[in-house]
Parts: C-alpha cells; sequence; structure tokens
C-alpha cells in the first residue's frame, strides 16, 4: 500500500493529496481507507454541509422524535406541539449523556434517562432535580442544530453558519418534490445496511449506471438504458432519437399536471444537487418488478400513475426517488474509513393499507435486491483500493460525468476546508 | 366563643362606606371566633379600614399568611352571605397536622389582621339564576352552599332549595342547628343529613351510611328538575357526578366547586400534600399489579404521594407531570390528572398515566 503507507502529518499531507488529485480519476486510496482522511472528511465534510437524515412523515405528531449520528454527533429531531420540525444535539446539558438512546420514539418532554433532567420540546430546561437555589435552568437549554425541510426531506447541518445556499436548493427543488407530499406519507419500510466500504465508494456507485446493465437486472427492467449513459455508436442513434422524444413528450405531459420534470444541475454548488423526472420503461409507472404501481393509493395530488419517476441526489450524502405511487429515499452516514450506513425507507401514502393497497416484499424488492448488489459492489471496489496494486482509474466521458462532479465536489469542498481550517 | 368589644364602628354608616373590590389587596381584621364543631371553627371579619362587602355566595377569597416565617396563600370560599355586607366570615375544619388551619385554630384571635385577595370564583347560584335547586355538601365543603342557603334565605326570594349534607358522624355535622332553622322557618327549604356513622350520638335519628343514588333519589324525588350544586372532598364529587350520570341527569345542570388543592398545592407543597392526606374521609385503594401491594390514597392526595408516604419506591422526579419518569399504564379506574406537558395524549388514550399528578377518581390497579 504505497500511498497509504506515508506516515502524512494529517493537514499538511491532506492537502498534497487534494492538491495531486488527477481530474477525470478515482481518488488515491488513502482516500479510501485512511484514518485521518476519514475524520477529515467528518470534520470538512459532514460537519460543514447540510446533510440529508430523515423525512418528516417518521415524525407526523408533537412528540415524536428520531435520532442519527453524523459521525459522533448524536442529533435529535423531534416535532413540536406547533408541528414544527426542530433538531437538537441528542447530549444531555448536565452530564453528558445521549437523551434519546433510541432510533425513533415519542415524548412529552425531553427527559435524559439518567438523572432526569427535563427539557421542553424547543429545548428548554424545565425541571432539574437536587440543584441548589439560584440554579438557572435557562443557561442550560439543548443545543439546537440547524435544519431545513425541503418539503418534508430533513437536512440538518452542524457548522456554526451553515452554507447559505441551501436556499436555492430549497427554492428550485421545492415545486418538484411538493406535489408528493411527504408530509401526507408514512414509512412503509425501512432497512439499514452496513457497507464494508467507504462512504464515498457507496457514493461514487450511486452516481454511475454503468454497472448497471452487468449487476442490476431488477432494477434495468424500468429504466431506460439510454437514461443512465452509455457509449455513443451508429447502431444506437435511432434508440437514443427515440428516447429523447419519449423524455420530450413526458416532460410536456408532467409539467401539463403541474409536475416540473426539467434538469437542474447544481452538482458543483457548496450544497450541491440535481434533479431530472424520468420516464420508466414498460408501463412507466414503478421501479417494480412489473413496472407498474406498487402502492394502489397514488401519492399527493398525482392523479396519472404513469407519472415516471423523479430523482433527486444532494452533496455529500443522498439521492431519492420520487414515483407516483411510492418514494425511495437513500441516507448515506459514515461510520468508519471502510463502513457506511445506507439506510433507505420506502414511502407510501399514509391513508395505503398494508395488505390492501400494497405489499410490501413487492414495493422493495427492487431496490433491496439493487441494494444488495451496490454492497457487494462496492466492498469489492474496497478490497481492490486497499491493494498496493491499486492506482487511481480514469472514468467514462460518457457514463461516469456524475461521478467525477461528485469527486471534484469532494476534493474542492475538503481543499477549501483545509484552508479555511 | 370571644369577641372585641362593640366599638362605635360596628354600625358604620353603610351608605358612606366604599365597596369591597375583587382581585383588589385588602386587610381585614379578625372580629370573632366561633367554634362549630370540635374541629371546626368560623372567623368572622371585618374590613380595615372599613368597607362593605360584596361577593357573590359561593365565592372564595385567599388569605396572605405568614406563618413561622414562611408566607403561605390558601383559599377560603366564604360561608358569609354578601346580605349581611358589614362582615365577612370564613369556617375551617382543623386538619391534624395541618399547618394552615392549625394556625389559624391556634393563633388567629379577633383583633388581628390578615391580608387577603379576593374575592374571586365562579361557583354560585347568581350564574345559573333558575331554580328549583339541589346543593349537596361533604365535610366542610358545606361553607359556599352555605353561603348560597343565608343569602337565598336573607332575600326571602322563595327558592325552592333541597339541602342534603353528608359528615362523618352526627358531631361533626357543621352548622347543624342553622340549617334545621332555616328549613323550620323557610317552606321552600328542606334539608336532609347523612353521617358515615352514630358515634358520639347514638340516637341519631337521620340517615346513616354514604350518600348513594337510591337515597338520593328517595330524598330527593324530583332531581332531575333541579339546578345541582356541590362541594366536598373530590372522591365525594367523583361519587356523586356518576350517582347522577346513572340516574341519566343532565349534567349541565350540574356544578361543582373543588378545594382548589391546585392552587394550595403550588402555593406550599409539603404542608398542602399534609392537609389532603390528613383530611381523608374514605379515599380510593390502589392496587399494585406486578408488587402486589395495595394503598390508600387520600382525597386530593396523588398516587406517587400516597405511595411514597408508604414507603414505596416508584420511579419519578419531578412530582409534577413535567418529567414522565413514573410513567405507569392504568389497568382499571379513572384519575383526574393535571400534568404539565409530562405525557402525550396518544399515551393516555393508550391507558398510561403520571401517578406524580394523578388523583384517583375511583379505586385503581396500575401496572407496577
Amino acid at each position: 500500500m504505497q500511498e497509504s503507507a506515508i506516515r502524512f502529518q494529517p493537514v499538511q499531507k491532506l492537502r498534497e493529496l487534494v492538491a495531486r488529485r488527477q481530474p477525470g480519476h478515482s481518488l488515491e486510496a488513502p482516500f479510501y481507507n485512511s484514518q485521518e482522511v476519514f475524520d477529515a472528511d467528518l470534520k470538512y465534510i459532514f460537519q460543514r454541509h447540510w446533510v440529508y437524515v430523515a423525512v418528516a412523515a417518521e415524525i407526523p405528531e408533537p412528540g415524536d422524535y428520531v435520532t442519527v449520528e453524523i459521525g459522533k454527533e448524536p442529533i435529535l429531531i423531534l416535532r413540536d406541539d406547533d408541528m414544527q420540525i426542530k433538531a437538537f444535539h441528542n447530549v444531555c446539558r448536565h452530564r453528558g449523556s445521549r437523551l434519546c438512546a433510541d432510533e425513533k420514539g415519542s415524548v412529552g418532554n425531553l427527559v435524559c434517562p439518567y438523572h432526569q433532567w427535563t427539557y421542553n420540546l424547543a429545548g428548554k430546561l424545565i425541571f432539574a432535580d437536587h440543584m441548589p437555589e439560584g440554579f438557572d435552568l435557562s443557561h442550560h437549554s439543548l443545543k439546537p442544530v440547524h435544519l431545513k425541510n425541503l418539503e418534508g426531506l430533513l437536512f440538518v447541518c452542524l457548522a456554526d453558519e451553515p452554507p447559505a445556499d441551501i436556499d436555492v436548493m430549497l427554492e428550485q427543488m421545492g415545486p418538484y418534490i411538493a406535489p408528493h407530499q411527504i408530509e401526507n406519507t408514512k414509512v412503509a419500510a425501512q432497512i439499514d445496511i452496513i457497507e464494508a466500504g467507504n462512504w464515498k465508494l457507496t457514493m461514487e456507485n450511486n452516481r454511475e449506471c454503468y454497472h448497471c446493465t452487468g449487476n442490476h437486472p431488477e432494477l434495468t427492467i424500468s429504466l431506460y438504458a439510454y437514461s443512465y449513459g452509455f457509449a455513443p455508436k451508429a447502431e444506437l442513434a435511432a434508440g437514443l432519437a427515440n428516447y429523447e422524444n419519449i423524455v420530450k413528450d413526458s416532460h410536456e405531459r408532467w409539467e401539463a399536471c403541474g409536475l416540473p420534470s426539467a434538469e437542474i444541475e447544481k452538482l458543483s454548488d457548496v450544497s450541491g444537487f440535481r434533479t431530472m423526472r424520468m420516464p420508466l420503461d414498460r408501463k412507466g409507472q414503478s421501479q417494480t418488478m412489473d413496472t407498474g404501481s406498487a402502492c394502489k393509493k397514488l401519492l399527493g395530488d398525482i392523479k396519472d400513475a404513469d407519472a415516471g419517476g423523479l430523482s433527486f441526489w444532494t452533496q455529500p450524502n443522498s439521492w431519492h426517488h420520487f414515483m407516483a405511487d411510492h418514494i425511495v429515499t437513500f441516507t448515506v452516514l459514515p461510520l468508519t474509513p471502510d463502513t457506511t450506513l445506507v439506510r433507505t425507507k420506502w414511502l407510501v401514502h399514509k391513508d395505503a393499507v398494508e395488505g390492501v393497497d400494497y405489499d410490501v416484499a413487492n414495493l422493495t424488492r427492487v431496490w433491496n435486491a439493487t441494494n444488495g448488489q451496490d454492497r457487494h459492489l462496492v466492498e469489492e471496489s474496497q478490497v481492490g483500493v486497499n491493494s498496493t496494486a491499486y492506482r487511481p482509474g480514469p472514468y467514462s466521458p460518457y457514463t461516469e460525468e456524475l461521478v467525477e462532479k461528485f469527486t471534484n465536489w469532494y476534493i474542492g469542498r475538503l481543499g477549501a476546508g483545509l484552508e479555511q481550517g | 366563643m370571644s369577641s372585641v368589644n362593640t366599638h362605635p364602628d360596628t354600625h358604620p354608616q353603610a351608605a358612606d362606606l366604599p365597596w369591597w373590590q375583587p382581585g383588589e389587596d385588602s386587610t381585614l381584621q379578625c372580629v370573632q371566633v366561633r367554634e362549630e364543631t370540635h374541629d371546626v371553627k368560623t372567623f368572622v371579619f371585618r374590613a380595615e379600614p372599613p368597607r362593605r362587602f360584596h361577593y357573590q355566595p359561593g365565592q372564595f377569597i385567599t388569605l396572605e399568611l405568614d406563618i413561622n416565617g414562611e408566607s403561605v396563600n390558601r383559599c377560603y370560599t366564604l360561608s358569609s352571605s354578601p346580605t349581611r355586607p358589614d362582615r365577612v366570615s370564613i369556617t375551617v375544619k382543623r386538619i391534624p397536622g395541618g399547618v394552615v388551619s392549625g394556625w389559624l385554630h391556634d393563633t388567629l384571635r379577633p383583633g388581628m389582621q390578615l391580608n387577603v385577595l379576593g374575592p374571586s370564583g365562579e361557583f354560585s347560584y347568581v350564574r345559573h339564576a333558575s331554580t328549583p335547586y339541589l346543593f349537596l355538601s361533604a365535610g366542610s365543603g358545606i361553607t359556599p352552599l352555605m353561603s348560597m342557603s343565608r343569602a337565598l334565605t336573607d332575600l326571602a326570594s322563595g327558592a325552592d332549595i333541597v339541602f342534603v349534607h353528608s359528615a362523618r358522624s352526627p358531631r361533626d355535622i357543621i352548622f347543624r342547628k342553622e340549617l334545621a332553622g332555616l328549613a323550620s322557618s323557610h317552606a321552600t327549604f328542606s334539608q336532609a343529613i347523612v353521617c358515615e356513622n352514630r358515634q358520639g350520638e347514638p340516637e341519631w335519628p337521620g340517615f346513616t351510611g354514604r350518600l348513594d343514588a337510591a337515597r338520593l333519589l328517595h330524598m330527593v324525588p324530583d332531581l332531575m328538575a333541579r339546578q345541582v350544586f356541590c362541594c366536598g372532598p373530590a372522591p365525594y364529587m367523583a361519587s356523586v357526578r356518576q350517582m347522577l350520570q346513572d340516574c341519566g341527569f343532565d349534567m349541565q345542570h350540574y356544578h361543582e366547586e373543588s378545594f382548589n388543592f391546585a392552587e394550595l398545592a403550588a402555593a406550599a407543597p409539603d404542608a398542602a400534600v399534609d392537609e389532603i392526606s390528613a383530611s381523608c374521609e374514605g379515599g380510593f385503594n390502589v392496587h399494585f399489579a406486578k408488587m402486589g401491594d395495595d394503598l390508600s390514597v387520600a382525597p386530593g392526595q396523588t398516587v406517587l404521594a400516597a405511595a411514597l408516604a408508604k414507603g414505596m419506591r416508584l420511579p419519578a422526579s419531578c412530582t409534577r407531570g413535567v418529567c414522565g419518569t413514573c410513567k405507569t399504564k392504568l389497568l382499571e379506574g379513572k384519575v383526574d390528572m393535571q400534568h404539565e406537558g409530562g405525557i402525550r395524549q396518544r399515551e393516555v388514550d393508550q391507558g398510561f398515566f403520571l401517578p406524580c399528578c394523578s388523583k384517583p377518581l375511583s379505586d385503581l390497579v396500575v401496572d407496577r
């Protein structure tokens, strides 16, 4: 392991690594397997950018909460009595105990299990027994965390001053996501998998479909080959033209029903994102084995099951597929240099009845299979990049531009962090 | 009985005097202390400087007392009638171990002055001026209903009143002679007294036992046509509500006054708990299903307070419905829960309650 064998002094060596990154190529091994880079990733990427963590539909009622850990930062996200969603550091102001250890739950007030210090849903300490006279409750409120709610997708930022361009994403993405009405959905299924690979391998794998034909028989049933990149060849010209017509016609039809569809590509922004509503093949309704709807109750105001799939990607850690009948949403959270949590949630209309309107096995079949296949790909990549033989390789200019945009964004943001300190 | 001397201003020129204002701090001077029963005294006050008392019969005043250097606020309904505007009175039962009632009984003498706030409260026939009435009281809960009875009879209103009072024993009947006197001198006023036992008066001729629906209907056959005013310990009022509901009574015509325990507890938690628990007349049983323990909870006492008093260790912290540490499944029974955010309505819907801020309204079985 040549590169990673360098015992670099963190910041200086990190700067060197960043500076010598070769555009158009995968990253050097230390980016995928060194503790120093991983620590820098948490500090400069995950603590300074907007990180996607949950959906509002998981906490439908006042007092509902979910917890998440971003590196070593435990976060609590809850809905207060005014139906507003708030985020706090999940850390008691007494002796630091984690307040809520469960992944989700429901509370009246927030009570530390250790010594029962009690906070209201605004994070204000309202009760602390055994403390002396003159102890001022108001000086011990929970520490808030910045939170943005994009039509039900919840993003948090641990920075003191979060990137302001999140507002561009909120403004531009709002109309795309709003018709699916996340607030009127429920989580029909959630599966967490831990991939034995660096989080960037997970993200890079997500940003291309070069690998799809060879690896994802279930997913590619509903995907047009032309939608995920291909190398231009003469014999494909007719098919491509046909696909472009389908996109054009579909976009016109969807836009007329109030479903914004055009591509927006801002992957190089600090709060980078991309979206596009894409036609699905065959029945064109959903990412299912027969491409038909997985749930009889359509989402929000959508009348037509044939609404394709709105895909939404964010830097640094999420992707989402919004269909007429269900939503699949993915969160990626780094655990160690070579383990990563991939959390998948399937959302359906909150009034849909399991076994009547939808079947969980049918709903989850495509992405369960796809996640398993992707996990294998990521883990095999991790084995490979750990080898002394690994050298950064070139990306396909046709099918891996989005991988390049991800790694470019990452190198740029890490470099900026290292400069700012 | 003792009283201050007959000073000229015991007959003030009423027309020249200002009125007593609700919500305004004022000073009262004790002018008389009367013994009503072995443990009940009436304290009579005049305003200082002189004022005329104007209030609704059934309202309460708040005494601001300084007891052993501690400031204590305590509410008492007025037993006097506004038809006699130069004086007000409160009638107080001595609670064993009760700090405030003990102080009033032992210390308050004619000539002494107290700060008071009042009058206030909405428990008055004035707000429901349609007769006939049924007045139901137990123990010292008689005071607001006595005030109403005195006012209505003083005014020769002709109001049709049935007054049913419950006491522990004949010697505990407050205003016994006066109630009998009102009944004998007013054709439309009748009274009945129910004693739990005949202690101290084996020849007691009235009802014994506890008030129940059958007895109530027997005493008040036209019950359904009356406006009901009720005051007494929480379990008593709970049983009255149940009786009335069982009879199919329209509860829109039911009005009750508690002893304002919430305010008492906020003002002086320990003293109030002492007084409340000591004032036990009956109370409810709580069975702890897992521990196998049984507990008697006094009227006005919380389940947690009773458990702690018995030496049981239940998980709890704030004792006022904030933290929810004591959250427990209520397997059987009903409680009056006054929480401060420590439990969600949907948890209540699922059968949970907070013992620290819940007073039983029936016997309980809890999952501890």
